[in-house]
């Protein structure tokens, strides 16, 4: 193989790494404040990427402008999950660890098929916007325009978390987490936080839905295979931790180049799943897990 | 004592309605495919082909020149109408196992239908076998699928190595044309029966024809990227790029090549997701010149004058027109009414035998084959492939070239 052959593969991988860093990000941040997986996060995934769709076919507005208004719309997705199943979920005596599953569980097929009722089954895309199927390419490698679009946003948004958590809310996010009961006595209202938690993790993943529309197409089941690698991304960098969510990304994303072009590309999965036992086996808590 | 009246009305009902389907007042026959998850549409555009072909069936309407064509039921069975059960196998095989078994028990079907995926097709019809009722292989392509000793396995369209033949055939015509031979060719499939099966007789016909396999590429259906595989085909540059994939996959993988700045020479595709209108939409530009193994030609209209109206009736119902897939699902089922009204009845060893002598030429079908006969495997053997090339995000037929509604564009050794 080629040099320039093997920096392709690299930057794919780090490209698509990124892409997941910020697939997991809400999902990590959500798990890290209150313990909740929640196994809808591809769904909404794909209810961000149709609502891409839709606006920009019903008025032709660029992607990439969709940024705030799909993250707010997103964000008022996850406050109403929050409100209307998750609290509620949270507040039965007994079995809450099942119960919680099984409603974000019943969520993402009730999304799926309601995405499949509403929108069909046809493969939708943006087809045209600023970015699309445009191409840099600097010393025989390429680098496609709307991924790399894709990983500065990721970048930015990433910072944007960072920041986030060192701001007062970050702080109370930061208090809830560690101890829930405890913050009730100074005055933080630990069900808002939550809620807040909820609308801050789904407005970054409806920001990578943006960023996925520029150049994936849609379909009810876009999110799965998606969300699997969020779950795996996850428990590899470490739950509740950002950093760690960052880094297990693009780990996984060069892995999963890396052993298609080494191996055959349908195993590529097995050196994504090898290194997260490996890590579970040295480290059960994750790369940068702190529990 | 009005609990039990109610109850007795109750089991009379149900003992008439049993009654009314004894009568053959209506032939029930089961459908299993994917309605949800992943082939949905696929499997909603079979549904709206094959409620095409029993409106046409059921109907009164002028006569269409095609098999069953003549409207007002099935005349055999004093004008019996077709009765289509749809079960949702999702893709998985298990699940299209289950289904089967439901369909046949329950709602007693006569015959089952299926199901695009050769992964369905292979549970499914174990279980229409143990039943001993038949399974119409209307869109599977696995070759595989009828070389298993079935007894009530009929398959009315060509299987992968027919169509595979026909690509191998294609080129060897489209070298003589233009006198630039295809040298390489670079295999690119998914992981499970379909992709597998496609590319070992690709790889055996490459290797008879003594043309060079560049790259030989199995990659993970479904997966949400393939950088790293279209850096493979890249890397190979073959001649042709023969892909097996569904349509998910096959929007991926030509927007991944041309992400790398790779336009291949010549995309030859064993149809599948290459003939979804998803992929034409989704690759759009990117789309133009690939060309594709078919078994239908919409524009063959002046040799095969049902397309029009039976077209119209679908378009009618789906707003889209006839592809390789749904036009291989209406004919399977027109092939099976047809074998039902010669039987005269919807008892399995006399529909067995009508199936077994079937014999439609090719111009009392939508087809573009030579016609429709069962050797004994159950595998039609006069359903000859075409290939078909996108221009402006349509398919044009352009082999064979007596056939031909457009002229080949083969940039191979330019």
């Amino acid at each position: 193989m080629l040099s320039a052959d093997i920096a392709q593969v690299l930057i794919g991988g780090l490209l698509m790494g990124l892409i997941y860093a910020l697939v997991a990000a809400g999902l990590s941040l959500i798990f890290g404040l209150m313990d909740v997986v929640n196994f809808a996060h591809g769904e909404l995934l794909m209810l961000a990427m149709y609502a891409v769709f839709i606006i920009w076919q019903a008025t032709g507005m660029d992607p990439l402008l969709q940024i705030p208004l799909i993250a707010v719309l997103l964000a008022g997705c996850g406050v109403a999950i929050y409100r209307g199943l998750i609290a509620r979920a949270l507040s039965v005596q007994f079995n809450r660890g099942m119960v919680q599953i099984f409603v974000t569980f019943g969520l993402a097929i009730f999304i799926r098929g309601a995405a499949q009722f509403a929108f069909g089954g046809e493969f939708r895309s943006v087809s045209k916007h600023i970015l699309a199927n445009r191409t840099l390419e600097i010393g025989g490698v390429f680098v496609p325009v709307p991924q790399l679009a894709a990983s500065i946003v990721c970048l930015l948004a990433f910072a944007g978390l960072l920041a986030i958590s060192r701001t007062e809310f970050g702080r109370a996010l930061e208090a809830t987490r560690e101890d829930r009961d405890a913050v009730a006595l100074i005055g933080i209202d630990r069900d808002r936080i939550f809620a807040m938690g909820w609308g801050l993790g789904i407005a970054t993943l409806g920001v990578a839905g943006v960023m996925l529309g520029g150049f994936y197409y849609v379909g009810p089941n876009v999110g799965a295979s998606f969300a699997l690698i969020a779950y795996v991304t996850v428990a590899l960098g470490g739950f509740g931790s950002l950093t760690g969510a960052l880094v297990a990304g693009v780990l996984i994303g060069e892995v999963e180049a890396i052993t298609a072009a080494v191996f055959e590309p349908s195993l590529k999965q097995i050196g994504v799943y090898a290194i997260y036992m490996v890590v579970l086996m040295l480290r059960p808590r994750g790369l940068f897990g702190k529990l | 004592m009005k609990r039990r009246t109610l109850l007795t009305a109750a089991a009379s009902a149900l003992a008439l309605g049993n009654q009314a389907a004894w009568a053959a007042d209506e032939v029930v026959i089961g459908f299993v495919y994917p309605l949800t998850g992943n082939g949905a549409q696929v499997g909603l555009d079979a549904k709206a082909a094959f409620e095409t072909m029993a409106e046409i069936i059921n109907g009164n309407h002028a006569p269409i020149p095609m098999l069953m064509g003549q409207g007002g039921g099935l005349p055999k069975l004093g004008g019996a109408k077709l009765k289509l059960v749809f079960a949702d196998s999702q893709n998985d095989p298990q699940k299209a196992r289950a289904e089967a078994e439901r369909l046949i028990t329950q709602d007693k079907v006569c015959a089952i239908v299926g199901s695009y995926t050769s992964a369905t097709a292979a549970t499914i019809s174990q279980v229409t076998e143990r039943y001993e009722i038949p399974y119409i292989s209307a869109d599977n392509s696995s070759p595989s699928l009828n070389q298993r000793g079935l007894k009530w396995f009929f398959r009315t369209g060509p299987h992968d190595e027919m169509f595979s033949r026909a690509m191998f055939d294609f080129m060897k015509d489209a070298a003589t044309k233009t006198g630039r031979a295809a040298k390489s060719v670079a295999l690119f499939y998914e992981d499970s029966i379909f992709g597998t099966d496609s590319s070992n007789v690709q790889r055996k016909l490459a290797q008879e024809a003594g043309i060079t396999i560049a790259a030989d590429i199995r990659y993970r259906a479904n997966s949400p990227s393939l950088s790293t595989e279209a850096q493979k085909l890249k890397s190979a540059n073959a001649d042709v790029i023969l892909p097996s994939s569904y349509t998910s996959d096959a929007i991926l993988i030509m927007r991944a090549m041309a992400e790398i700045g790779y336009r291949p020479k010549a995309v030859l595709a064993q149809a599948a997701g290459f003939q979804e209108q998803g992929f034409l939409d989704g690759a759009a530009a990117l789309a133009n010149g690939v060309m594709s193994r078919t078994s239908f030609a919409l524009d063959a209209t002046k040799s095969r004058p049902a397309i029009v109206p039976a077209n119209a009736l679908y378009r009618a119902k789906n707003n889209k027109d006839f592809n390789d897939n749904t036009s291989r699902e209406l004919t399977a089922l027109a092939v099976l009414a047809d074998a039902i009204n010669r039987a005269g009845s919807t008892k399995n060893t006399a529909l067995l035998d009508a199936l077994k002598a079937t014999d439609v030429p090719g111009d009392n079908t939508i087809m573009p084959w030579a016609g429709i006969k069962f050797d004994e495997t159950g595998q039609n053997i006069k359903c000859n492939p075409v290939i078909a090339q996108v221009f402006d995000g349509v398919y044009k037929t352009v082999w064979p070239f007596n056939v031909a509604a457009a002229d080949v564009i083969w940039n191979v050794g330019t």
